[in-house]
């Protein structure tokens, strides 16, 4: 259902708005008109020949942004293309996206990136950021054209699905990034320390009979790459910190004053180890691993005392065929777009575990602003249009049949998880 | 339904008592063996044993089965039954063996003995011993020793209890 | 009593189950002196034999269990090359279950296949090891060796020494003697002893140490000589010398009348020095035996689903 709105002004009333500022949405009205909003309030008259869009009982939350996101375009279009991606993004009440740039090939150099942009641009409804690598091939050796890539737009470098093992490259890099002030995002883990491990190392791997990857290969990794950072004097971002000595040691910096941001999944913070036993669910196979309760506990509270900058799912299609191998052998990665906002919700802001400001900063403000985008941040009068209209009191169930994306691979199949996204709203298009 | 009791403890003694010179009569020399089939059957065998022991100059051989690996009804059991160990230490070959069971209904557990025993040699003659014989055969099995012979329908039961197996209950047998 | 489709591990074992097994394995190993070591009770019944990985012992103890039971044993033959790493097992458990096998015996490097086979099958799946996870009917007829000797079995000690990390022997036979009331500590290298162990079990630092704590039986894991490779390990002679039963050690353990077992193969002069294995203390010989007669107690005890089941008059004697 896509459908231009007509032309005059849209009134969407009775709804509550969910801001950065408050852990409960406030009753407020949206009138906006020609795709901009012109006015928030609790009690707005209806203008003259003004469409009405009833709100009540629902929450109006600005369109989420999703920092971690692998469309499998170019390389593995049988698992997600940008197309259902992005559908599946708008399904999970996301208006932006970052994608990954490990795509076969990977997005490695100024033509990639215009590659990827020009199918975006004809196959996605929501604007797509890419991401580059930072190395050629994203084999870990030579700088890719950084330069040439952030002059095609790209937001952030990463070598995201592996780590920067040489310490100089990254040096390198980041010194190389700050001449165009890009973004160096880094996915932290320590290959020799986790050898074969296919989930976190602990009481439970010893259960469960497989190798483990420890905590400290990804807690040593963020400790380097930050002090490397900060002897660069350039911005780094954390993706996917799931230890919480990880999360000390980036608070720690970031009293220091060092430019570093990080990022935290939604499943680190609502699974852990114990949800793979006993029977070794594919669909909680991840890098890095869920980790022990106590972790995700620690992860909650970054998210809420802000140590945790940005929320991001690390969205990873895979098919079927090989989620159904055995855990030794099954690929690392879930879905997260579709169920991210409704799982939060279900399991954290409903029981009022955490509130909707954290997740407004966390999923719709952060991560624009961190990639320096002038996209709307959030519901401001001025802004364009970039609206989800969610209900607190429906639920949605997520099954192959509903999931927009072309892969299956979520813990949350066959589940019903409470709330449900309504429509979605970005400049003068009605997206869902 | 009312309890009728078809043998006392002391009748049970007497049966036991002609079963064993009826054996001794039919066998007054010769290897003999005699094999009680778990769990009642075992009971009945003893002290047919000991009667018989005081009876007959020649000793007679004893031992038990337990005939669960050989049921035909295994596919059918709710739940696996525990398995009792069969223990039949003196030679089969050429000897003549009576197998004991407490009650003998549709013929099937005498015919699973029977099974068991030839796996442990080749006895020269295999009869029959029972305390009771309810009748409603299903193959074709005969016991050449019983001690009472009462005719039952389908669904009548017949309990039998001994102090060495049913600690809680009065020795005899009953019809219910 | 026992009500189960598979024997994946022992950890979903009650202890009362465990001690079914032990019991019903009893009247089976009898057999073995008899003349016909058969009995019928699982005649007709198919065991299909899945081992991806090669085990000749393993998997001849399980065939030699089965056939004394009169099943129709099968090896389904998984060529190494042929399975591509992470082969879909669905698509191999879709062809037995058109073959409508009784018993599928199951052994993969990796852990949780046999779980995932008896999700998807009827058969009754017994799980002859996977991965590093579990080894059930090791830990079995590893309790029961211990209880021909040793009876009265709470309150002894077991010391399982060697790559505990790597052992799925070690975690089904030390969770089974704990169910069973037997202590158990674990000894080996700094690298191959997990920090995380469940906290019933006793970690030594020392051979010494061990070896204070007065167990009734030494239990030595098979060392892979390959753990050398990845810096588990300096050199197999210095795991001899330091946590080996060396000849010097072996003369000790002789005076206490220590008991030894080994799940086997060994490893001379590795695990053991050569005169172990002549020991009149070594129960190894013993454990391959009770092999056979444990593995046919759990073939009697699982039952496979069956479409429609007549209800039995189930222990009314039907005589």
């Amino acid at each position: 259902m896509i459908h231009e709105i007509p032309n005059g002004p849209q009134l969407f009333q009775g709804g509550s708005i969910a801001t950065e500022s408050d852990r409960e949405a406030k009753r407020a009205d949206l009138l906006v008109e020609d795709g901009v909003i012109i006015g928030i309030g609790p009690a707005l008259g209806i203008p003259e020949g003004a469409e009405v869009i009833d709100c009540s009982g629902k929450i109006l939350l600005p369109g989420l942004f999703d920092m971690l996101v692998h469309l499998r375009e170019p390389g593995r279009e049988d698992e997600e293309t940008i197309q259902s991606g992005t559908e599946a993004a708008i399904a999970g009440g996301f208006t932006g996206i970052l994608t990954m740039p490990n795509t076969d090939p990977p997005i490695d150099s100024a033509a990639m990136v215009r590659f990827v942009q020009s199918l975006a641009r004809e196959n996605a409804r929501i604007p797509v950021q890419t991401a580059g690598c930072i190395s050629k091939g994203r084999l870990g050796k030579e700088m890719a054209e950084i330069g040439d890539m952030h002059a095609t737009g790209a937001r952030l470098i990463t070598d995201d699905g592996s780590s920067v093992q040489d310490p100089n490259l990254l040096l390198r890099a980041m010194q190389y990034a700050r001449s165009f002030d890009m973004l160096v995002g880094s996915h932290c883990e320590t290959p020799m320390l986790n050898g074969e491990g296919v989930m976190n190392l602990g009481s439970m791997s010893y259960k469960l009979g497989v190798p483990g990857m420890p905590a400290i290969s990804e807690e040593i990794c963020i400790e380097r790459d930050i002090r490397i950072a900060q002897h660069a004097g350039a911005r780094i971002h954390i993706q996917q910190v799931t230890t919480s000595r990880g999360l000390e040691i980036i608070r720690r910096f970031k009293n220091e004053g060092v430019a570093v941001t990080a990022e935290v999944s939604p499943h680190h913070l609502l699974f852990n180890e114990e949800h793979l036993a006993p029977d070794y669910n594919t669909s909680l196979k991840m890098n890095p691993p869920l980790r022990t309760e106590a972790d995700s506990e620690a992860l909650l509270e970054g998210l809420i005392d802000g140590s945790f900058d940005v929320i991001a799912t690390d969205h990873a299609p895979h098919s079927s065929y090989k989620k159904n191998m055995d855990f030794m052998a099954a690929p690392f990665g879930i879905l997260g777009l579709e169920t991210a906002l409704l799982s939060l919700f279900d399991r954290l802001i409903k029981p009022g575990r955490l509130g909707w400001d954290s997740l407004v900063r966390a999923y719709a403000k952060n991560p624009r602003t961190i990639l320096g985008l002038d996209e709307a941040t959030g519901l401001k009068e001025g802004a364009s249009l970039n609206l989800v209209i969610f209900d607190p009191e429906g639920e949605t169930q997520i099954t192959r049949e509903s999931l927009q994306s072309q892969s299956h691979n979520t813990p949350w199949l066959g589940k019903t998880l409470a709330g449900n996204v309504e429509s979605v709203w970005l400049g003068k298009t009605r997206l869902i | 339904m009312p309890t009728t009791c078809l043998l006392t403890e002391a009748d049970i003694a007497n049966k036991i008592r002609r079963l064993a010179s009826e054996i001794v009569e039919a066998h007054p020399s010769g290897p003999l063996g005699f094999v009680g089939i778990h769990t009642r059957g075992v009971v009945l065998a003893e002290r047919v044993h000991q009667a018989v022991t005081d009876l007959r100059n020649e000793p007679v051989a004893y031992g038990t089965v337990d005939i669960s690996l050989y049921r035909d009804d295994l596919d059918n059991l709710g739940t696996i039954p525990a398995i009792k160990s069969s223990d039949i230490a003196f030679p089969i070959d050429g000897r003549n063996i009576i197998l004991f069971d407490d009650v003998l209904f549709t013929g099937r557990t005498v015919r699973a003995a029977i099974d068991c025993l030839m796996d442990y040699g080749r006895p020269s003659r295999i009869q029959l011993a029972v305390l009771v014989d309810r009748g409603l055969r299903e193959l074709p099995i005969a016991a050449d020793f019983v001690g009472l012979t009462h005719p039952t329908t389908r669904e009548d039961h017949i309990r039998v209890s001994f102090t060495d197996t049913d600690a809680d209950s009065e020795e005899g047998v009953f019809l219910l | 009593m026992i009500t189960r489709k598979d024997l994946l591990d022992i950890e979903s074992l009650e202890t009362s189950e465990v001690e079914f097994i032990l019991e019903n394995a009893k009247p089976f190993k009898d057999l073995f002196t008899r003349s016909v070591k058969k009995v019928p009770a699982l005649r007709g019944k198919t065991v299909l034999s899945l081992f991806y990985e090669p085990s000749t012992r393993t998997r001849t103890s399980f065939e030699i269990a089965a056939k004394r039971l009169s099943a129709d044993v099968t090896n389904f033959s998984v060529s190494t090359s042929s399975v591509v790493k992470g082969e879909s097992i669905q698509d191999t458990v879709d062809t037995l279950q058109s073959m409508k096998c009784d018993y599928i015996v199951v052994r993969h490097k990796a852990s949780g296949v046999p779980g995932m086979i008896a999700e998807m099958t009827d058969a009754s799946v017994i799980n002859a090891g996977d991965g590093f996870h579990a080894h059930p009917t090791q830990a079995l007829l590893d309790a029961y060796t211990f209880k021909e000797i040793l009876p009265e079995m709470k309150g002894k000690r077991i010391v399982i020494i060697g790559d505990i990390l790597h052992s799925r022997v070690a975690r089904s036979t030390a969770r089974c003697f704990h169910k069973l009331g037997v202590e158990v500590g674990f000894f080996g290298p700094g690298t191959l002893i997990p920090d995380a162990v469940p906290e019933f079990i006793h970690t030594f630092r020392s051979y010494e140490e061990a070896v204070a704590w007065e167990p009734d039986v030494m239990y030595l894991l098979r060392l892979q000589l390959e753990r050398q490779k990845h810096n588990f390990l300096p050199s197999l002679r210095e795991y001899h010398q330091t946590f080996g039963i060396t000849h010097k050690r072996f003369q000790a353990l002789r005076e206490k009348g220590t008991w030894i077992m080994h799940p086997g193969p060994v490893n001379r002069g590795v695990e053991v020095a050569d005169d172990v294995m002549s020991y009149e203390r070594s129960l190894i010989n013993q454990q391959v035996e009770n092999g056979i007669a444990v593995r046919m107690s759990v073939l009697f005890s699982m039952q496979p689903r069956v479409a429609a089941r007549a209800l039995g008059d189930s222990g009314e004697s039907s005589s």
